[in-house]
């Protein structure tokens, strides 16, 4: 006798033999993830090229911009404070000193507020084909790194130009290992951003606020080791990866002395860190990146 | 194996073995409504005091199941918010059902009428891009991009930002892209709707293709017409529910019946057909087996 419903209509019965089916839209254990993340990488190389190109594409100048907004950026912050009010607040070079931070600060806070934003403007790409999402985030991440190219290379032109000139030492050569640390933290920046944007679309309101409170904190304007005298609040303002990216790039490119060991060692940390948690975090939404 | 579906559709392409599993899937959503009337559940009246709104249930699907096999094109026909699209996306698995399971041999292929992918570069960009984003190495695109820009037939159109284009160039565009990587399983949301003619011939022996090499395509159509052409099979959903699952003709013109006497304001023949068909359908009971494993789950029907 075959089964039938309540109203007696038989049923139809379809055995499956699912020994080649699997699962529609759960996400694959983590190594699985990984290879196939590994398999878009010519898609992730390709997105972020494609994005780091549509921001300046309705301009007249269009690829110009990807100097010319740092340089600009640069040349404010020279008129306002290095002219206007001429204040050096007790720092050696203080021009040089606010360039650095704002130039590398702007990394860090770019990949926060981008990252937040990632998953929204890569979702037709989300909604028209399957692969790992991080791959959204990760070009992202990518992308902004490549723009660090023509911001660093304003950054290093102008510090050497504007007096007091900073001079080329053998400590410059410990530099790219910052920026290495400092990309690696954006890359968990950026994956944390994105799924905490997308699960809690409000946070995409305090985003100004907290890249604001994060600026200040980090030491980009001022010296917080001269303006803070809490102890404790310094401790733990000193464990921040941007304040320990920007004191260590200071050091090295202005004033030619070896940071201090607590500050590499803090920011390796963080880079460490950050990615790999970042990265299981981003991992551990992978279904609900599709959804509207 | 179902007797609606008959083993050898029209055009001769032979069925094969399951490559979609739908069992007993339902998708109930909560959303705000204004609707007045009903009484205030508990989590209603505390929801109005903190100033949120209140809350309905939504069954977008309820209890469907099916099974889809190599060389089948479904259609999935019904009104609008019937749950089409829903069925749609989650076998596409960019929904998660409430209840229920979808299994499938692999990832299925969306298409959806929100046609521009990147909207600021060019549909040659685009082609690229969606063709890496499927996994295709960059030797395989160099490949791809030629047959995908033919299938497309959009022209010189291809240079120029995918923002300029019309819906009907958009969307063909993007099939050409599924297309081209040969999916296994494709779903289309109405996006052959807008073909002209000739695009539409090109498409269509595209999908025969597909179909041929062991593929299953859906397609979503309030277009009876559209099923009735292009496939071989049709599923009518109606509120969420299974109303009839069989050849295409006939399921299409069923629906078309009913779509035609509630266009006129016949709502009692409406309810007629409705409840005819309802009792035309036989469910579908789908149970899966692992023959890997040793004991058998459910004992086999006889």
């Amino acid at each position: 006798m075959s089964p039938s419903t309540s109203a007696g209509v038989p049923l139809v019965v379809e055995d499956v033999d699912v020994s080649r089916l699997r699962p529609v839209g759960r996400r694959p254990n983590i190594a699985r993830y990984i290879a196939n993340l590994w398999g878009r990488r010519h898609f992730i190389v390709a997105d972020s090229r494609v994005r780091a190109l549509s921001g300046e594409r309705d301009t007249i100048l269009g690829r110009f911009w990807l100097v010319g907004r740092p340089l600009l950026d640069g040349v404010t912050f020279f008129l306002i404070f290095g002219v206007l009010l001429n204040a050096s607040r007790g720092i050696d070079n203080y021009i040089g000193f606010l360039l650095i931070g704002v130039f590398l600060f702007t990394w860090t806070s770019q990949s926060l507020t981008q990252g937040a934003a990632s998953l929204n403007s890569g979702r037709n790409l989300i909604r028209g084909f399957a692969f790992p999402r991080a791959s959204i985030p990760l070009a992202l991440a990518l992308r902004e790194a490549i723009a660090m190219g023509p911001r660093l290379l304003t950054l290093v032109a102008m510090i050497l130009v504007i007096p007091p000139h900073a001079q080329i030492s053998w400590y410059w050569v410990l530099f790219p290992g910052v920026l290495v640390l400092q990309g690696m933290f954006n890359v968990g920046v950026v994956l944390y951003a994105a799924r905490l944007v997308h699960a809690v679309p409000d946070l995409r309101l305090l985003l100004g606020f907290s890249s604001r409170l994060w600026m200040y904190g980090s030491g980009v304007m001022y010296s917080i080791d001269r303006f803070v005298e809490h102890p404790q609040a310094l401790a733990v303002m000193q464990l921040n990866p941007a304040y320990c990216v920007l004191e260590i790039s200071r050091d090295l490119l202005l004033y030619a002395t070896l940071p201090e060991p607590r500050l590499w060692l803090t920011l390796a940390a963080w880079a460490a860190a950050t990615p790999v948690l970042g990265f299981l975090y981003f991992w551990q939404g992978e279904e609900e990146y599709g959804r509207e | 194996m179902s007797e609606l579906s008959s083993p050898v559709p029209r055009d001769g392409i032979p069925l094969g073995e399951p490559t979609v599993s739908v069992r007993r899937l339902s998708v109930h959503y909560r959303v705000a409504s204004t609707e007045l009337g009903a009484t205030l559940t508990r989590r209603d009246r505390v929801r109005r005091r903190v100033g949120l709104p209140r809350t309905v249930t939504v069954r977008a699907l309820d209890d469907v199941s099916f099974v889809a096999r190599a060389g089948e094109s479904i259609g999935v026909v019904g009104q609008n918010g019937s749950g089409k699209s829903t069925l749609l996306r989650i076998v596409a698995g960019l929904e998660t059902p409430t209840s229920g399971e979808v299994l499938a041999t692999s990832t299925p292929t969306f298409l959806s009428v929100n046609a521009a992918l990147v909207p600021e570069v060019s549909g040659l960009q685009n082609i690229r891009l969606g063709l890496l984003a499927m996994g295709r190495s960059p030797a395989e695109v160099d490949e791809l991009v030629p047959d995908v820009i033919k299938l497309a037939g959009i022209g010189n159109a291809v240079h120029r930002p995918m923002r300029s284009y019309s819906s009907g160039m958009g969307a063909r565009l993007r099939f050409a892209i599924a297309a081209a990587a040969r999916p296994e399983i494709l779903l289309i949301d109405e996006a052959l709707a807008t073909g002209d003619a000739a695009s539409k011939e090109r498409s269509e022996k595209r999908m025969a293709e597909i179909r041929s090499t062991a593929g299953t395509i859906f397609l979503v159509s309030h277009a009876a017409q559209t099923i009735e052409e292009m496939c071989t099979r049709a599923i009518w959903l109606h509120d969420g529910e299974l109303v009839l699952d069989g050849p295409a003709e006939e399921t299409a013109r069923s629906y078309r019946w009913w779509a035609w006497n509630v266009a006129k304001g016949e709502d009692d023949v409406a309810a007629d057909v409705l409840e005819k068909c309802r009792a035309r359908l036989r469910a579908t009971l789908v149970r899966h087996e692992d023959p890997k494993q040793h004991i058998p789950r459910h004992s086999p029907a006889s």
